[in-house]
């Protein structure tokens, strides 16, 4: 198996860049880490997941839908360009990932997103390349090629057709790297947070949470938005048309189901009118709702949400209380 | 131990609202005075909600349950306060029962949150809008001060008075000297070295001596023939000054008004000259925060149109006005020159706050800056008691106008709105003007929620959706200033501090009726 340096992997990246739009992580100016385009800034694999979702590749906070002219006719908003290649996706982000592949496919198909999602390279980031050389967990799948990292280099995983492709361009000096160690490393990793979310899950299903326990949480929310907008499952928008000089831009923008303006009908009234049930309703989609409908919770524990909630209610943190208090 | 007064913190200043929220989730106890059942009650070990414009008679009724009670730090008071005497001899006529009867609180609380303030290992107090909107903003102020200095809590992390200032680079402008009565750094024009010092610095000769107008006065000035010209920046004078009325007289009476700003306003209809700005996103420069840190701000896209940074607008105008001083390469050079006359930020440079701002006073390159004001050492040592009595607003409801009104803003939206209500989800959030009342007020007069009032005082009228709810008190009555639609401000009254020249939004007479 190959396995590549990280000057190696660079070369690899610009060798791919004439035919991709390569996003991989970055480091900014004030040394946090995000999603950028190759050479924006100095490549940063280490360190975890990207703070930011990177999803949004894909589903970005804001782009036009289509346009309308001043004949008022309709033409798709103009997407030419080449496919994204998307380096840095964990085994949680590819779970979230093909979540919302099946979330905008299924009754119809939102081609605004499939637009950049079709033909898309996925490579996945996993090994000793987390927080502090902290363990990722392999995610085996679910992506075009997954990069290792077993210390110093980068296991290379082709799993589809393309990925092997990809990987057969690979110029590396080491050819027989073995993935056993670090599989069983990664088989090895606790996953206590699914047994809360599960747990918290089943009782939320049995009706064990009462409405205080919402009322409690919702005092502590200052309803800004940012768990929802750094969730990679969260996929709800705002659609707005824009006039700009007889140009109709109809636009869509990331939306919180937080916000009271979420579900507010015309009339005024609303049916999630207060802060207790929309705090209750954030939990209990991904949990209770989500897994009626597609048979799974949409929560992969990527754990955004309670690295960035300012007042410590993320999901995790939520579910641990649930299961503190009525567990 | 915090004790928020006057402050809406978690929607006006959520950062530090969250860390509020996250000190009590850790078991800080949490005092919150506001008459309004705010956000951050629904936490609060104690909330206290007292009649608006009460806070002197509340914080001297807190004093007098302290000392009463042998609860003050004497061996603060005795080494680094004077005019103690003066203090206790006036807190001493706020029993808690007088001061319940000015406050329309229970005895009983105020005595809890005097001593639960007291004994607190490390209590810090919180206050913005609310105390200083006052025609007695100056004495709650120094009311609260008295109350910091009374249980030694000063100079030591988790203590302190904290105001929150109310716009992001309020602070920033008020350091370099947007003022009119001091150059940088709080240097007092009226100091003679100091505008020779000035004078040297910038190559300019007389200086003049003389204080000049504060925003409030300059509009009574224009008003009385007395002010000719006004060149406003950023601001939108017709939505955020009392007396919208009385602000537009004002204006229209004006030679010549300039407004510098991002986007059109109410009062740059009535500009003679329109001067387009480039907002934060598209200029490079600094914010200094409510905690006197110095941030670097950092263009991210170009201006458009015929935009410029504020500095390279106010620069052109100096030279075509025949000043050849003001010669900048870059907001960096302009630091460097803050510095150089500035004491406070002499060590201030762009290089240093490349990634993390400093807290001034930072006075030298190699000074690390200044978390905590007066460790070990007041600016006046020794700190000066300033006990103040309780005085009353200037227009309380009466049987013509019989509710108490008071402003404010909403979470939403910022100030008149002129950013925020073109932002899509922001405005879809509050789109109307609304007047929060009371649910025993609105059964009384047959409201139901969203019903159209008309809400009056003596300066005006305006046209407003009732919200029911119990976040304000019977008899009280809270709108925003957000709405050009109908805006608050045409019915707030010109009343100003005698000392700060800042309007008393927080209280006038108004009356309410259905549309």
């Amino acid at each position: 198996m190959k396995a590549v340096t990280l000057e190696e992997l660079e070369r690899f990246l610009e060798s791919v860049s004439s035919e991709y739009d390569v996003r991989v992580p970055i480091m900014l100016h004030d040394g946090s880490r995000t999603l950028g385009r190759l050479g924006e800034g100095k490549l940063a694999i280490r360190g975890g997941k990207i703070p930011f979702k990177p999803t949004s590749v894909f589903f970005p906070q804001w782009e036009t839908m289509l346009l309308v002219d001043e004949e008022g006719k309709i033409k798709a908003a103009n997407r030419a360009g080449k496919p994204i290649f998307l380096l840095g996706m964990t085994a949680q982000d590819l779970d979230c990932l093909e979540f919302i592949d099946k979330f905008f496919s299924t009754s119809f198909r939102d081609d605004v997103y499939f637009s950049k999602r079709d033909g898309a390279a996925i490579v996945g980031i996993s090994g000793k390349c987390g927080i502090d050389g902290g363990f990722m967990k392999i995610a085996g799948g679910k992506c075009d090629l997954e990069l290792i990292c077993e210390g110093e280099e980068f296991l290379v995983v082709p799993y589809s057709t393309k990925g092997k492709e990809l990987e057969e361009r690979i110029r590396c000096a080491e050819q027989d790297a073995s993935i056993d160690l670090l599989k069983k490393e990664s088989d090895a990793l606790p996953d206590a947070d699914q047994d809360i979310l599960e747990k918290a899950s089943e009782m939320i299903r049995s009706e064990r949470v009462p409405d205080e326990f919402w009322r409690d949480i919702a005092a502590r929310c200052i309803v800004c938005g940012s768990c929802n907008f750094v969730c990679p499952t969260c996929t709800c928008f705002e659609v707005y048309d824009r006039n700009r000089n007889g140009l109709i831009e109809r636009q869509r923008m990331w939306d919180s189901c937080q916000f009271d303006g979420f579900m507010r009908e015309a009339s005024g009234h609303n049916p999630m009118g207060t802060e207790m049930s929309r705090t209750r309703r954030r939990i209990h989609h991904k949990l209770v709702a989500d897994r009626i409908r597609w048979g799974h919770m949409t929560c992969f524990r990527c754990g955004r949400c309670d690295d960035v909630c300012p007042t410590g209610i993320g999901m995790l943190a939520v579910c641990k209380e649930i299961v503190a208090r009525y567990g | 131990m915090i004790f928020v007064i006057g402050s809406n913190t978690t929607e006006q200043h959520p950062l530090i609202g969250t860390r509020i929220l996250k000190a009590v989730s850790r078991g800080a106890r949490l005092i919150v005075a506001d008459n309004r059942k705010i956000r951050l009650a629904r936490v609060a070990s104690l909330h206290l909600r007292e009649k608006n414009g009460t806070d002197v008679a509340l914080l001297n009724g807190m004093m007098n349950v302290i000392i009463s009670e042998g609860l003050e730090d004497k061996e603060f008071i005795r080494t680094r306060t004077e005019h103690y005497e003066e203090l206790r001899k006036t807190v001493e006529q706020y029993k808690p029962d007088v001061a319940a009867q000015i406050t329309g609180l229970q005895a009983g609380e105020i005595i809890e949150a005097a001593r639960m303030f007291a004994r607190g290992e490390k209590a810090m107090v919180i206050y913005c809008m609310g105390i200083t909107q006052h025609t007695h903003g100056v004495d709650n102020v120094k009311s609260c001060a008295n109350l910091a200095m009374l249980t030694g809590n000063v100079g030591r992390p988790g203590t302190g008075v904290n105001p929150l200032r109310g716009q992001n680079n309020v602070q920033g402008a008020c350091d370099v000297g947007a003022l009119p009565n001091v150059f940088t750094g709080y240097q007092r024009v009226t100091d003679a070295d100091r505008r020779a010092e000035f004078e040297k610095a910038w190559g300019a000769k007389n200086l003049p001596g003389n204080v000049g107008l504060t925003v409030t006065t300059a509009i009574n000035a224009a008003l009385a023939g007395d002010l000719k010209a006004l060149f406003v920046m950023g601001e939108n004078p017709m939505m955020s000054d009392p007396d919208q009325k009385h602000v537009k007289d004002a204006l229209s009476k004006l030679d010549f008004l300039v407004v510098q700003d991002i986007f059109p306003t109410q009062t740059s209809e009535l500009a003679d000259v329109v001067l387009p700005g480039a907002c934060y996103a598209e200029k490079d420069g600094t914010f200094t925060s409510t905690e006197r840190r110095v941030q670097r701000v950092r263009k991210a896209v170009e201006p458009p149109g015929q935009s410029k940074p504020d500095w390279e607008i106010l620069c052109e105008i100096a030279r075509r006005a025949g000043y050849d001083g003001m010669r900048y390469d870059s907001p960096s050079d302009i630091m460097d020159e803050i510095a150089r006359v500035t004491p406070i930020y002499g060590g201030v440079s762009y290089d240093r706050i490349d990634q993390v701002g400093l807290q001034w006073p930072c006075p030298k390159p190699d000074h690390p800056g200044t978390p905590v004001l007066h460790v070990g050492r007041f600016t006046r040592e020794p700190g000066l008691f300033s006990p103040a009595e309780y005085k009353a607003p200037k227009e309380l409801p009466d049987e013509e106008y019989p509710f108490l009104l008071s402003t404010g803003r909403c979470y939403f939206h910022f100030h008149t709105g002129t950013m925020t209500r073109r932002s899509r989800i922001l405005e879809r959030e509050e789109r109307f003007p609304y007047v929060e009342i009371s649910v025993g007020d609105a059964k009384r007069l047959r409201l139901v929620d969203k019903q159209k009032v008309l809400v009056s005082t003596r300066r005006g009228e305006v046209q407003s959706l009732a919200r029911i709810s119990d976040v304000v008190k019977e008899g009280t009555l809270f709108m925003t200033f957000h709405f050009e639609e109908a805006c608050a401000n045409a019915l707030t009254i010109n009343e100003l501090d005698p000392e700060a020249k800042i309007p008393e939004y927080k209280v006038c007479a108004a009356n309410l009726r259905k549309a």
